[in-house]
């Protein structure tokens, strides 16, 4: 009698344990998607030259950077990405067949193409600015003041703005 | 012999009333993926590493079972982010890329090893939180496009 007893406590123990206690049972799982999206390369195009025009020796020129005769880049990347803008040529002065002519040069930048309209920045110094949210479009133009003295020999003179571009990764 | 019958029976009765206990606190495991592991917008040729405490773009699952049981864990990690058209983005995962907690604030998660199964303890409401950072390294001519890939974890109760 007193063996049966144990025995069913001992044994009601065991199974109630087994019932309270988590099971080791089939694995379960569950997922989500990692996910990234890579913008295009950073392309630059020249959309429009720098151009003072016909000067006379004398009077000096200057051409904003709303002139319709402004120098203009075209910057396209990934939408909203930032970008570092500088000049890896930036001339101080144009060559010609006389003397040098002096250049001082200007800077506006917007993200969309608005004849020049945008956010002034000296060129030695670049910017950094954000690519447009939608078209991934930067737009830079050129303007500058140029020194004509009185006597310049007549002739074409020139000279080359590069613009360099690049994602920061910001 | 009617003795013996008797104590089986009272065996019985003892099973059955603790199984109604028994599924009030055994309950089953399961679990979902609360938040997709976000890279956004990569550029080519810069690595982006988003943490495991980022609360806006690290991966999260939230697992849910018996309160204090103890649970095994483990990702299934894959090795690059694919595109639609095939091409394929590394990724990469280090020690300290895992996060977990009893609690969903990312920020109070302890660090481990997502590369290797965890062994750890639900909450006493039966939680588990799990965070997931990872680095993606596209190359510098990586093509344009989104890429995807699936993270998986596979989670058991030990049995402890």
């Amino acid at each position: 009698m007193k063996k049966i007893t144990l025995s069913s406590v001992t044994a009601g123990t065991m199974l109630a344990a087994l019932a309270l206690a988590p099971a080791k049972a089939e694995a379960q799982s569950a997922s989500i998607s990692a996910t990234a999206t890579v913008a295009t390369a950073l392309n630059v195009n020249n959309v429009r030259d720098l151009g003072f025009g016909t000067v006379i020796p004398g009077f000096n020129r200057t051409i904003l950077a709303t002139d319709a005769t402004s120098g203009h880049f075209q910057i396209v990347g990934g939408a909203n990405a930032e970008v570092a803008v500088s000049f890896s040529s930036l001339p101080g002065v144009l060559t010609g067949p006389g003397a040098d002519l002096a250049l001082s040069l200007t800077a506006n930048h917007n993200v969309t193409d608005a004849a020049g309209v945008g956010t002034g920045f000296v060129p030695a110094g670049g910017v950094t600015t954000r690519l447009d949210t939608s078209t991934g479009e930067l737009h830079v133009y050129m303007g500058g003041t140029l020194i004509v003295p009185a006597g310049q020999v007549a002739g074409l003179y020139s000279g080359t703005i590069t613009l360099d571009a690049a994602y920061t990764g910001n | 012999m009617r003795r013996a019958i008797g104590g089986l029976f009272g065996v019985a009765l003892a099973v059955a009333l603790s199984a109604g206990t028994g599924l009030a606190q055994g309950r089953p495991l399961s679990g979902f993926g609360r938040q997709d592991l976000t890279f956004g917008p990569l550029i080519p040729g810069i690595a982006t590493t988003v943490s495991r405490l980022d609360a806006a773009n690290a991966g999260q699952f939230e697992l849910r079972g018996t309160r204090f049981a103890e649970v095994q864990l483990e990702l299934t990690l894959p090795a690059a982010l694919v595109e639609t058209g095939g091409a394929s983005l590394p990724l990469l995962f280090s020690a300290g890329d895992g996060g977990y907690s009893t609690d969903p604030d990312i920020a109070s998660a302890q660090s481990f090893d997502p590369r290797v199964p965890l062994i750890t303890t639900l909450s006493n409401n039966g939680r588990c939180y799990i965070f997931l950072g990872g680095t993606a390294v596209p190359g510098g001519q990586q093509r344009a496009g989104t890429y995807s890939a699936t993270i998986t974890v596979t989670f058991s109760y030990t049995g402890v």
